[in-house]
């Protein structure tokens, strides 16, 4: 601690305190400090008011400013330094603040059921109705309706679980579990009058041994449009839509706010299904490369998320619509696939097995 | 379909590579599957789809691949075969007895020696996965392959009698196949039969009776044409799939036969194998007529939603072997004016051809679908409303998220053994179970039968989580249940381990019968319900540790400790102590009264409150408590809480100790004590009087 000698001047004396401030770290040392500085006795304030009294009247000026200056701002100096040391003090009821916390219990949502309500609320943001149907099906709603005749080829490629003894009702004979939620679109049209804009979600079945990308049962989001001039090009924008707003990363990559509707974030291939006409496979740009070609994508930059179509004019009569005055267009996707793409999930068991280390990496 | 680029370029001039094809191809309706090099060859493999089985053919894809590169498809020197002849007195007999089944039989008697195919065409065979048998077999295959027209050989000395005869087989009829099997006929089935039996099964397989084999000299050549749904069936039926039945199943080109047998006796001298002995014979008793279609113009841009140009279509349509004639207006006096379009004849080999939308799907796909605007549908009308269910299920879901169960989705189809205790019974307290919605055809025994109930799927999920090191499990799953009588939605959860999260500062409990029933409850408050409890039995759940949820009278589930057998058969470790609960949604929500809420206005006087316990019977229930309290309380009483209930030191065995709070408040005035104080003496009463209860 320095000897209080007034011959430095205040302004040596202000560069002596602010050292001697930032050494203080308690209490006590505070108050020794204010001692020191502004005590009544044998302080460097009472040594400066002693130097006064022997000072000339030239010197008295400068020295009498200089003096009560440094006070003021020793004074606030230690004033400031005692509230921050006060803030910093520990109260006696503190807790241990890093202990862990009583945490309430939280569910976790299941990936499939965060997909679903998520491609729901695309469409409900587009004016679609969100529909659920029955599980288990006759074959007219199934197959027959959507052009899909006993005998025809194409029913090769939805292999149907069959129920043991059909369930028989004055008007139908339920005797399998849906292959598609297609058959939805058969029951709401045959309800409903044109224009129709709905969404179907639900779980369907296909006769497929469980492997890495197969599982028995899976979920389909069935999208169906009906109405006067409905094109090919409307469903491209509405899938391209769905798409970026599923997988946002489409939307950078095509970088150009201008574009309208991201061109490039999906393609159409044309491809064949009974109840479509013209048929398409959609495809989005790879998620992972965006485009540029890689493992993901077998080095095509685009990953197929659903097949899709105009509705097929023998579907309309089907259900009574005519097929001259009205249009649509449908599409199905496979919910599993886009969770599997969405969150790089290799194994489709995983979405069955309720694997609480699995569930709770998603939120709620 | 695979398919070798040499042969392609045989018809069409692509001098790019198999990638630039593929990636093109893939874009114009033929997806490339796999690409590999054979020599200094490629062998493309295209995915074709149902509809297309003209594309089951050299011929065919390069049809395709010719139009998508606006290029020529060529007609190779000495292939250009006109309609073969047909003289009823010439060449082998045929008879088609089964003209419904067969629509065309081409036959054409050959000499051979039989031998080695040349390499080139083994090589050709082989690198599109056809083995190679002997030149007179090869050349039927390499016809297939080219033309897409199946055929077949018999060894003519083999057969009985002067002629072919087209059939259906007789009943009991067999015929051993070129695999070596023998196979049992039905008369719903095709033959291709001598005046003795039958040599092959009609578009489906050869006989081994007749087989070409070394020591053949005559042989009869078939190209034939079967009706697809009799060929898909027999196929079916037998378990038998070919090359030749998966082509005819689909729909095949009525005009090939003849050319495909042209082709054949060329090849056959070609690569000296043999020559045919005389004319070509060709039954087609009713030749079909060639589908015709007007397609107007305005159609195409509105079903695609975009403009293709007038010469762009017609090009489209032409390369691809249609007969593209202007239709004006006149022409087409019967559509309303200014659809003026095109009279268009479909190629006899385009049997998906049906319907003027067909037409249009050619034109986009050909045209590119990479050239569709995006645009969205126009809205006509207001949308309607979603299934209420999604709502409804997404208010129960974020109820049992924020009580810390975690969501479950597990697959509708489980085990018999699991389901059993789990049917609902027949008969009221009877031992009679429905039967289960039984699968006729499961994956496995795993998967027999559509969950009557969500808890054996929950179940089988809490058990996987114990055994992989989970102590704690809250699960819960919102889905369908099955049952003869029909389909309904349901949430069930289960619950094992500690009441609350492990914490270093508190007790740790483990899960009971009452943190069960209050989390029922408070699905309840989601629909703004109150739930009554009763005593039930059901043979998943302990008795004593079960109770009914009943909403005005309606049973809506049940709630309750899980049997330990059924735990222990479903792998749980032994001593785990599951608590499950099942509400049926469908029935809750019809007894919701959130749809004519009306909120109440809060209450503007205050309320008191009265402390009572009593000592009573232990067998005597809570709700019988309650029951006499609320009977015997005047209109001001609005809440009655169990705060206490003690047994032990000072409480007389048999008896127990109930602590109750009631409150009391008018929404009209200020109680006064007097009038709550008489209040209270008449509950006393009443309890003293019909419980015997002594108060404390």
């Amino acid at each position: 601690m320095s000897t209080i000698d007034t011959s430095i001047g205040p302004d040596r004396a202000r560069e002596i305190f602010r050292a001697e401030l930032a050494d203080v770290r308690t209490d006590a040392e505070l108050q020794a400090l204010r001692t020191r500085w502004v005590g009544r006795n044998h302080s460097w304030s009472a040594a400066f008011m002693e130097a006064l009294k022997t000072a000339t009247p030239e010197q008295k000026k400068t020295l009498g400013k200089g003096a009560n200056e440094l006070k003021k701002e020793v004074e606030a100096a230690l004033a400031e330094r005692e509230a921050s040391l006060a803030a910093a003090r520990r109260p006696a009821n503190a807790v241990d603040i890093t202990l862990p916390g009583r945490t309430p219990r939280l569910g976790h949502r299941h990936p499939l059921s965060l997909i679903r309500d998520e491609v729901g609320g695309i469409f409900t943001r587009l004016g679609y109705q969100v529909l659920e149907g029955p599980e288990i099906e006759d074959d007219y709603h199934n197959f027959e309706a959507l052009n899909m005749p006993e005998e025809h080829p194409a029913r090769d490629m939805q292999d149907t679980f069959y129920l043991q003894t059909p369930i028989k009702s004055v008007n139908q004979t339920l005797s399998l579990l849906r292959t598609h939620t297609s058959a939805m679109q058969i029951r709401h049209m045959e309800q409903n009058a044109p224009p129709v804009r709905l969404v179907a979600i639900g779980p369907v079945y296909r006769k497929d041994e469980l492997d890495l990308t197969h599982t028995p049962m899976f979920h389909q989001v069935e999208g169906l449009v009906v109405g006067k001039g409905v094109t090919l090009a409307d469903l491209k924008g509405t899938l391209a839509a769905m798409a970026e707003a599923l997988f946002p990363s489409i939307r950078s990559a095509v970088g150009d706010g201008a574009t309208h509707s991201g061109q490039a974030a999906i393609r159409f291939r044309p491809s064949f299904f009974p109840y479509t006409e013209p048929s398409a496979e959609v495809d989005i740009q790879c998620i992972k490369c965006q485009g540029s070609g890689c493992a993901m994508c077998k080095r095509t930059g685009w990953i197929e998320i659903l097949g899709s179509g105009m509705v097929h004019p023998a579907v309309f009569e089907a259900v009574g619509y005519d097929p001259n005055e009205v249009t649509g267009f449908a599409f199905g996707m496979g919910v599993e696939r886009v969770a599997l793409l969405k969150w790089g999930v290799e194994d489709i068991r995983l979405f069955y097995e309720n694997d609480l280390r699995f569930l709770e990496q998603f939120g709620l | 379909m695979k398919v070798l680029l040499s042969w392609i370029r045989e018809f069409v001039d692509v001098p790019e590579s198999a990638e630039d094809i593929g990636k093109l191809m893939s874009v114009r309706g033929l997806a490339l599957e796999g690409l590999e090099s054979h020599g200094d060859d490629v062998v493309m493999d295209f995915d074709v789809t149902a509809n297309r089985p003209d594309c089951l053919s050299m011929i065919g894809i390069a049809r395709e691949i010719a139009t998508a590169y606006q290029r020529p498809l060529k007609v190779p020197e000495g292939r250009d075969f006109s309609p073969a002849s047909s003289r009823a007195d010439a060449g082998i007999a045929i008879s088609i007895e089964s003209a419904d089944l067969c629509g065309r039989y081409v036959g054409a008697i050959a000499d051979v020696t039989v031998g080695p195919s040349p390499q080139w065409l083994q090589d050709r065979l082989i690198a599109c996965g056809i083995r190679s048998i002997s030149n007179v077999v090869d050349i039927t295959n390499y016809v297939l392959l080219e033309l897409g027209q199946p055929m077949h050989a018999f060894d003519l000395d083999k057969l009985a009698g002067p002629g072919i005869i087209v059939r259906r087989a007789k009943p009991g009829e067999s015929i051993t196949t070129l695999d070596g099997k023998k196979r049992t006929l039905t008369s719903d089935m095709l033959v291709i039969a001598d005046t003795a039996r039958a040599q092959a099964i009609g578009g489906v397989m050869g006989g081994a009776d007749s087989e070409v084999c070394a020591t053949t000299r005559r042989i009869v050549f078939e190209a034939a044409h079967f009706t697809p749904s009799s060929v898909r069936k027999t196929s079916k039926t037998l378990g038998l799939k070919t090359d030749a039945s998966t082509r005819f199943e689909r729909g095949m080109d009525v005009t090939a036969p003849a050319r495909a047998m042209a082709r054949a006796c060329q090849l056959l001298e070609q690569i000296g194998a043999g020559k045919a002995a005389g004319t070509i014979k060709d039954v087609y008793p009713s030749p079909q007529p060639a589908t015709s279609l007007i397609l107007e113009r305005t159609r195409v841009s509105g079903l695609l939603g975009m403009d293709v140009p007038d010469a762009h279509l017609e090009r489209i349509l032409r390369s691809l072997g249609f007969d593209v004639q202007s239709a004006s207006a006149e022409a087409s006096a019967d559509r309303t004016a200014g659809q003026a379009g095109w009279s268009i004849t479909a190629p006899a080999w385009r049997v998906d051809i049906k319907r003027p939308v067909d037409l249009i799907e050619e034109v986009g796909r050909h045209h590119g679908f990479e050239h569709l605007p995006s645009t969205f549908p126009g809205v006509q009308q207001a949308p309607a409303a979603s299934d209420p269910r999604i709502g409804r299920d997404r208010r129960v879901r974020t109820a049992l998220l924020g009580m810390g169960y975690s969501e479950a989705i597990t697959f509708a189809f489980i085990e018999a053994v699991a389901a059993e205790p789990f049917l609902p019974s027949t008969t009221l307290g009877g031992t009679a179970r429905e039967a289960p919605v039984a699968l006729a055809n499961p994956l496995s025994e795993k998967f027999a039968v559509m969950r009557p109930s969500l808890l054996p799927g929950l179940i089988d999920a809490v058990s996987h989580n114990r055994r992989h090191g989970r102590r704690d499990v809250q699960l819960f799953e919102i889905g369908t249940r099955f049952s003869p009588r029909g389909e309904s939605r349901g949430a069930g959860f289960a619950w094992t381990g500690l009441a609350s999260a492990d914490h270093w500062g508190g007790a740790r409990r483990d899960v009971d019968f009452f943190d069960v029933k209050g989390v029922v409850e408070q699905l309840a408050a989601v629909s703004v319900v109150s739930p009554a409890f009763a005593e039930t039995y059901v043979p998943y759940l302990v008795k004593g540790r079960a109770a009914a949820i009943v909403v005005n009278g309606q049973h809506v589930g049940v709630v309750g400790l899980l049997d330990p057998s059924i735990a222990d058969r479903r792998d749980l470790p032994s001593g785990d102590e599951v608590y499950v609960a099942e509400i049926n949604l469908d029935l809750l929500t019809a007894q919701a009264t959130v749809g004519t809420l009306r909120a109440a206005a809060l209450p503007r006087f205050p309320w008191v409150v009265r402390d009572v316990s009593i000592l009573v019977d232990d067998a005597l229930s809570a709700g019988t408590v309650r029951g006499t309290i609320r009977s015997a309380a005047p209109g001001t009483l609005i809440d009655i809480r169990e705060f206490d209930r003690y047994q032990g030191k000072g409480i007389p065995d048999g008896k127990v100790s109930l602590s109750l709070r009631l409150t009391f408040q008018s929404p009209e005035r200020t109680l006064t004590d007097e009038e709550v104080q008489a209040g209270m003496q008449h509950i006393i009463d009443a309890l003293t009087r019909d419980l015997q209860a002594i108060q404390r």
